[in-house]
């Protein structure tokens, strides 16, 4: 089916591009470390703060990464290539959203690596739970990213702007993601409630953005 | 629309000076809060003032990228201004309130959390607006954030309050204020007060943009 | 009929970069498009290839309407710009195959490469690239696109004789097809011999509308200088 051809052809473009030059991991991995490193030392390595730092590296890096991921196109000028393909341009959305994704899993990985590490915490023995937990809350985090990814380009002082616009509409995510991770580790009441929001963002946004994204694409 | 407006503003202010004076003289202290309880008249208003103007700016937005019509636009536009307006005053006054009564300026209570980042979602959908070249483009653009911040806020709203209150009793609580049916009235009267100031605020805007519009299109040659 | 637009305008917030600009091309023809910079050669072919909504008048591809069945027009056109549009940390054959998943069509990047000279090169970054082998590789996107309406803007640019021999080929398969092709340029002696309707325009204006054979050498070194 061309569609998934398409989103497919998208998705690997993207990463091989990254697997290439892997600019953008290497950047939200070094501030991700930075802010555990800091936040670590300054507020005390307590297992018990573990989750809240956890996520708020991730979200941070990730609004980092957000914005690299389309400048490929935008320096390249490629973007107007691409949107004169014929097909909707919901298939890019796909591809963009499931490239994003797994970017932002590697990155995942390394940070509960560098927490297990440093906060001596045993993630192991959840670390299934853990990483399913992680990518609820990647899942959403890329829905919304992809399409301000996007949305930011014509826009002046985009890189100031991605912050200020994708870290409170991501409160849910990072909210969500520190209570689950809490309860997948101490085993704390409110799994379930917190599985809910972070499942109910994702569906919603996954539903609604690749529409906008095709308001947000229509010219390059 | 002139009539429509005279009739609003003149509701407005009725409406306001009722509310004015049930705020101030016609209703009781709090028993704990004493008269700081009355900031409640306005922080709790300008709150709801901009729930409305963000649901304004969810259905103009959706109107505007189905339809393309540019009345709504510029309502999108006016409303986004209001919101951002509205939960400034809310956080304003949330924070007013708290100094004296709780002796802190951040209160961290959920619904103070929420409003920072509305404000946060319509600002920034008001400088991309701005920020970019073509202006039909930027009014698009607007109002894609705008749909995704109406739509985020019960989810913001939800998980602000049971990240709080379902793990650990929060160490400064708002706490029950009893209200007596003078403050029950004079709430509802400032509510309906504020709810009528964002309306002819709403259309006194949108008219300007329309004059706006109009003196551009007549400009370029 | 494979080109038709009427009154064609696009507006830049207070700039004209095209007017009223009205023409037909029959199927099976070429058009050159002459002008000096600014004149709204790109413009033109950016709208016609759907990257840019006209702000006044319409315009049919192989009848189908610019704005209202924009996929279709996507569907048969290739758009060569002056911007390469590829990715220079992809390789050349990597390039075409996305091309070819994102259009739909079957894979031929082996055989695409192959017919504009660069088979050699099909395992080399593009960022290796000269100019010219950039627009080569642009021009094997667009053969494996196998449109019905090929639009080159600034068709000769960066290539030597070899190059524009293969921009002659391209267009005469799209042609022999029954397809049609528009050609910006300024060197418009390179392209003279395949067209069969030469279009002027200067300031976003029409200031030419002729058959080839009717124009003269002097009259296309002034459109193109911009001179009218």
């Amino acid at each position: 089916m061309t569609a998934w051809r398409r989103a497919a052809a998208l998705a690997r473009k993207d990463l091989l591009l990254e697997w290439r030059g892997r600019e953008t991991i290497t950047a939200m991995a070094g501030l991700a470390l930075l802010v555990v490193l800091l936040l670590g030392f300054v507020l005390g390595a307590e297992a018990a703060r573990a989750p809240a730092i956890l996520w708020v590296a991730l979200l941070l890096a990730a609004t980092l990464g957000v914005s690299r991921w389309t400048q490929a196109e935008v320096e390249q000028q490629a973007l107007e290539t691409l949107l004169l393909y014929p097909g909707s341009r919901e298939h890019i959305y796909w591809g963009k959203w499931g490239a994003l994704t797994l970017l932002l899993t590697v990155l995942l990985g390394l940070l509960l690596a560098a927490i297990g590490l440093l906060f001596n915490v045993d993630l192991w023995a959840r670390f299934p739970l853990l990483l399913g937990a992680g990518l609820l809350g990647i899942a959403g985090l890329s829905a919304v990213g992809t399409l301000f990814a996007a949305l930011l380009i014509p826009v002046r002082g985009r890189e100031l702007l991605m912050p200020l616009l994708l870290l409170p509409v991501e409160l849910p995510v990072l909210l969500g993601g520190v209570r689950l991770t809490e309860a997948i580790l101490t085993g704390s009441p409110g799994g379930g409630l917190w599985l809910g929001v972070l499942a109910v963002f994702d569906i919603l946004f996954l539903l609604v953005a690749p529409v906008l994204y095709t308001v947000v694409l229509e010219e390059a | 629309m002139r009539l429509l407006l005279t009739l609003v503003g003149a509701a407005t202010a009725v409406l306001l000076a009722a509310g004015l004076y049930f705020g101030l003289v016609a209703s009781p202290p709090d028993a704990f809060q004493g008269d700081y309880v009355r900031i409640m008249y306005v922080h709790v208003p300008s709150a709801f003032a901009a729930y409305l103007a963000a649901g304004t700016v969810f259905v103009a937005s959706l109107l505007y990228l189905w339809r393309g019509r540019a009345l709504y636009d510029h309502v999108a536009h006016s409303a986004t201004e209001l919101a951002t307006l509205f939960t400034g005053l809310a956080l304003a006054g949330g924070m007013i309130w708290g100094k004296p009564v709780w002796g802190t300026w951040w209160a961290w209570d959920a619904r103070l959390v929420t409003t920072a980042m509305l404000f946060l979602i319509f600002a920034g959908a008001l400088m991309v607006r701005e920020l970019v070249e073509d202006r039909q483009r930027g009014a698009r653009l607007a109002a894609v954030v705008g749909i995704i911040g109406a739509l985020d806020v019960p989810l913001i709203h939800y998980s602000v309050v049971w990240f709080r209150t379902l793990h650990q009793a929060p160490s400064i609580t708002r706490g029950e204020i009893k209200m007596a049916p003078p403050m029950v009235a004079a709430l509802l009267v400032n509510l309906l007060a504020f709810a009528a100031l964002y309306l002819y605020l709403l259309l006194q805007r949108v008219r300007l943009e329309r004059l706006e519009a109009a003196r551009s299109a007549g400009i370029e040659p | 009929m494979g080109l038709r637009t009427e009154g064609l305008s696009r507006r830049f917030y207070l700039q004209d970069a095209l007017r009223d600009v009205t023409l037909t091309l029959p199927a099976g023809s070429v058009m050159l498009v002459v002008g000096p910079n600014g004149a709204g050669k790109t413009t033109l072919l950016r709208i016609l290839a759907t990257a840019l909504r006209p702000t006044a008048g319409r315009a049919s591809v192989f009848g189908h309407d610019l704005v209202r069945a924009a996929d279709r027009v996507r569907q048969i056109t290739a758009f060569v710009g002056t911007a390469h549009g590829m990715y220079e940390g992809l390789t050349a054959a990597e390039n075409l195959a996305f091309a070819a998943a994102m259009s739909g069509r079957p894979d031929r990047s082996a055989d695409a490469l192959a017919r504009v000279g660069l088979a050699a090169a099909a395992g080399a970054r593009v960022r290796t690239f000269s100019h010219g082998m950039k627009r080569r590789l642009a021009l094997a996107r667009a053969w494996l696109l196998a449109p019905q309406m090929l639009l080159l803007d600034d068709a000769f640019s960066g290539l030597d004789a070899d190059g524009a021999r293969l921009v002659d080929a391209l267009v005469g398969e799209v042609t022999s097809a029954g397809g049609c092709a528009v050609l910006a340029t300024h060197q418009w002696e390179r392209g003279l011999h395949l067209a069969h309707v030469v279009v002027g325009l200067c300031r976003g204006r029409l200031v030419e509308v002729s058959a080839a054979a009717q124009v003269s050498a002097p009259r296309l070194s002034a459109l193109a200088g911009g001179w009218i």
